[in-house]
């Protein structure tokens, strides 16, 4: 490490955390579960100043952003309000109620799998089973078209977003080793003890001369308020029953309902209602408990993620949006992007027991960047993952194994160590969000995804492969297997610079209605090869704080 | 050898570190090893019980020595209740309907190959042919529908029932729940004091 490295590694581990407890008391608050007993509640009637729809990585941050600054806040949430200790499992199967199991329809000539995968449901959102990987995007990936020719360029700079990055990685906290790539950065907590999957990338990646890094998770690694540190059960996708784990239900929710927000669970909305000539946004219409009522307010920000916020949005038609609310220039689904994530795993002599420990542990973002030499544009970063035992059967099944076979190899379990590869794929047009023509219980149509591969799609994939096979082989694997698969969602409801470009501009308000907000990834104008979590969060940050005129010096 | 009995469970399998874990993980685990409701099968037909449950027999290579794990009870239960994945691909139908078009099929596909004789009354390699035919499809159409897709929506709903039960875990080697206990033993050929060597 560089002694400016270490010097700025030893000042933020080392900085006291009084500014972090201003802006956000969540971690010293009482837990969530005790602070929702005496929650705020408001009448349908009254016209609060905002209600957001969604109460994930941007809803929940929305809200209690804006709930601190003195805003009347309610949070409407389709799914549960979770109570970590009641309703999730150290198990597998068992957590299957924390993903969006309403039907959806996957089309395209590479249909991508919902549910598990990419989807949440209930207070927290998809981060309450994410691995907690939170890396940030790199300063190129603003620029894409005047970088490198294609995609598209965000209406604002990494600069103008990197002060909140540092907010909320002190917030979540985020763990991990000093980070070399993209803007360069400390973090708050130190790097995790690695388990034989972290060992064997770290090894692999040593003996080929790839750096590679412990981190970065958002996990927390020793004192944090009164959040617990990790014991290292290794179900971080299963929702972290000990509370190490970020989730905005333990990370921005407390905070939130302190400052008098309503986080309203079970709470399914239908509709965005408008005044007469749609030129304004009055409420919203939502189901819950069968009955349908509507909340008034004075400005909505939408928060479904980049399947539920464009079927909403196209679900509410009127006589002014007869295509869907802030559709008028036929963006309002478009350009829906995966990361190509293709996991490759390795057979090794000695026991791994990849399920120990965090599944998120290294990373590398050494491939992240186009490399001229390349014949493709943008790269992929290459992260360790450790499957459980139904995921990994999937996983060995997909090779076309079964019967004998597959029962076969799956008695080896202990002995393979899994690494996957984010691929930044481009963003497309034709790869959109629909209304399909099946209903859900509610009796309205389901989002239809559709999704193909573009040429450069597809060479990352197999660029990604073909490095995690090198680590795997050189840390001492003597058999390999590659899956090919997607992992998480972005886009759908753009930022641009216009209305033409745009659903949203770059303080997340819609250029149709003024006083109605996208504030998750669905505006994701390209991704990277990050995790988005902490992107949505800053990004939602930024708005609220740009709303409320509390933008951070 | 005294000191190995401060290990609860050690050689009892997962099942026998069940006093380890929390009461709800516990409860959610163990309901996989006791008695089911009445009526067993609520969605399955008779005749597509004996097909799937053929099916099965091939898809996870089960024989008789196999400890008992429910799979066609559970696959069962979650499509008469509509306990989905959260998605289905748009050239097949919803899960449940998918499930007795492609048994339909497989049956329709034993008939005619085997002299009228159904898939559950084929002969074990007749039966072992006929699905490899399927796998081989890849994209290709069967009765309507992805033969690629129907195989995925198989294997699926097989493995998310078989690995899912303490008794499959025990079979590869996992520890199962972890919680609040954790793991202290981390690294490369490591093991917590009652891992079995593997």
């Amino acid at each position: 490490m560089s002694g400016r490295a270490a010097a700025r590694t030893l000042w933020e581990s080392a900085r006291p955390q009084g500014d972090v407890r201003r802006r956000n008391a969540s971690a010293w608050l009482p837990h969530v579960t005790e602070l929702k007993r005496d929650m705020r509640r408001f009448a349908d009637s009254d016209e609060v100043d905002m209600v957001v729809v969604g109460c994930g990585a941007g809803g929940a941050t929305f809200t209690q952003r804006l709930a601190h600054a003195g805003w009347k806040v309610v949070c409407l949430e389709a799914g549960p309000f979770w109570d970590p200790q009641k309703d999730w499992v150290s198990d597998e199967w068992g957590s299957h109620h924390l993903y969006w199991n309403e039907p959806r329809v996957v089309g395209g000539s590479h249909p991508v799998p919902m549910g598990s995968n990419n989807s949440g449901r209930g207070v927290g959102g998809s981060m309450v089973h994410f691995a907690g990987f939170a890396p940030r995007l790199h300063p190129s990936d603003f620029r894409v078209r005047s970088g490198d020719g294609v995609a598209a360029d965000w209406p604002l700079s990494y600069a103008q977003l990197r002060p909140y990055y540092q907010r909320l990685e002190r917030e979540l906290p985020v763990a991990g080793q000093y980070w070399p790539w993209g803007d360069p950065h400390p973090y708050p907590h130190p790097p995790h003890p690695v388990s034989g999957n972290g060992e064997v990338m770290l090894d692999g990646c040593a003996k080929l001369g790839i750096e590679a890094r412990v981190g970065p998770v958002a996990i927390a690694n020793g004192r944090f308020g009164n959040r617990p540190h990790c014991i290292y059960r290794g179900f971080c996708l299963q929702g972290c029953k000990v509370d190490a784990k970020a989730s905005p239900l333990i990370t921005h929710v407390p905070d939130a309902i302190a400052h008098g927000a309503e986080i309203r669970a079970d709470a399914m909305v239908t509709r965005i209602e408008t005044d007469r000539e749609g030129r304004r946004v009055t409420g919203v219409r939502y189901v819950r408990g069968g009955r349908e009522y509507v909340q008034r307010a004075a400005a909505v920000a939408v928060a479904g993620y980049s399947i539920e916020t464009p079927r909403l949005l196209l679900n509410s038609t009127s006589r002014r949006f007869p295509d869907g609310l802030c559709n008028d220039h036929d963006l309002v689904g478009r350009y829906v992007m995966v990361q190509g994530a293709p996991q490759t795993a390795g057979r090794f002599a000695e026991e791994i027991r990849m399920y120990k420990a965090p599944p998120p542990e290294v990373s590398t973002e050494e491939f992240y960047e186009t490399d001229p030499a390349k014949p493709y544009v943008r790269g992929f970063s290459v992260q360790t993952v450790s499957p459980l035992p139904i995921m990994w059967a999937e996983h060995v099944a997909e090779q076309g194994h079964w019967g004998p076979d597959l029962r076969k190899r799956m008695t080896d379990y202990t002995h393979w160590a899994t690494l996957g590869a984010l691929c930044e794929f481009l963003p497309q047009a034709e790869n959109r969000v629909t209304l399909a023509e099946e209903t859900d219980r509610h009796g309205l149509p389901v989002a239809r995804f559709d999704h193909s591969q573009c040429a450069n799609d597809g060479q990352l994939m197999e660029a990604s492969r073909k490095v995690m096979e090198e680590i795997l082989r050189a840390a001492g694997a003597t058999e390999l297997m590659t899956v090919e698969r997607y992992a998480h969602l972005v886009g759908g409801c753009r930022m641009g610079r216009t209305a033409e470009e745009g659903v949203v501009d770059a303080d997340l308000r819609s250029f149709a209605v003024p006083n109605l907000f996208i504030t998750d990834g669905s505006v994701l104008p390209t991704q990277g090869s990050a995790n988005p979590a902490l992107t949505i969060m800053a990004l939602a940050d930024r708005a609220a704080c740009r709303l409320a005129g509390k933008e951070p010096r | 050898m005294g000191r190995m009995r401060a290990w609860p469970g050690k050689g009892a399998g997962a099942v026998g570190r069940a006093g380890t874990w929390d009461p709800v993980t516990a409860g959610v685990v163990l309901a996989r090893l006791g008695p089911r409701h009445e009526p067993a099968l609520r969605f399955f037909t008779p005749r597509e019980e004996a097909v799937a449950e053929a099916l099965l027999d091939h898809v996870l290579a089960r024989s008789p020595d196999d400890p008992p794990v429910p799979v066609l009870t559970v696959i069962d239960d979650r499509l008469a209740t509509g306990e989905y994945d959260g998605w289905h691909f748009a050239d097949l139908p919803q899960d449940a309907e998918a499930w007795r078009r492609s048994l339909a099929g497989l049956d329709e596909d034993a008939r005619l190959r085997h002299d009228g004789r159904g898939f559950p009354e084929s002969g074990y390699g007749e039966r072992d042919r006929l699905l490899r035919h399927v796998l081989q499809l890849g994209s290709g159409d069967w009765y309507g529908m992805p033969a690629g897709h129907v195989w995925k929506l198989w294997t699926r709903y097989a493995c998310e029932a078989y690995y899912a039960h303490p008794h499959a875990w025990d079979e590869i080697g996992f520890g199962g729940p972890a919680y609040p206990r954790g793991y202290l033993r981390l690294g490369r050929g490591l093991r917590e004091p009652w891992e079995e060597p593997r």
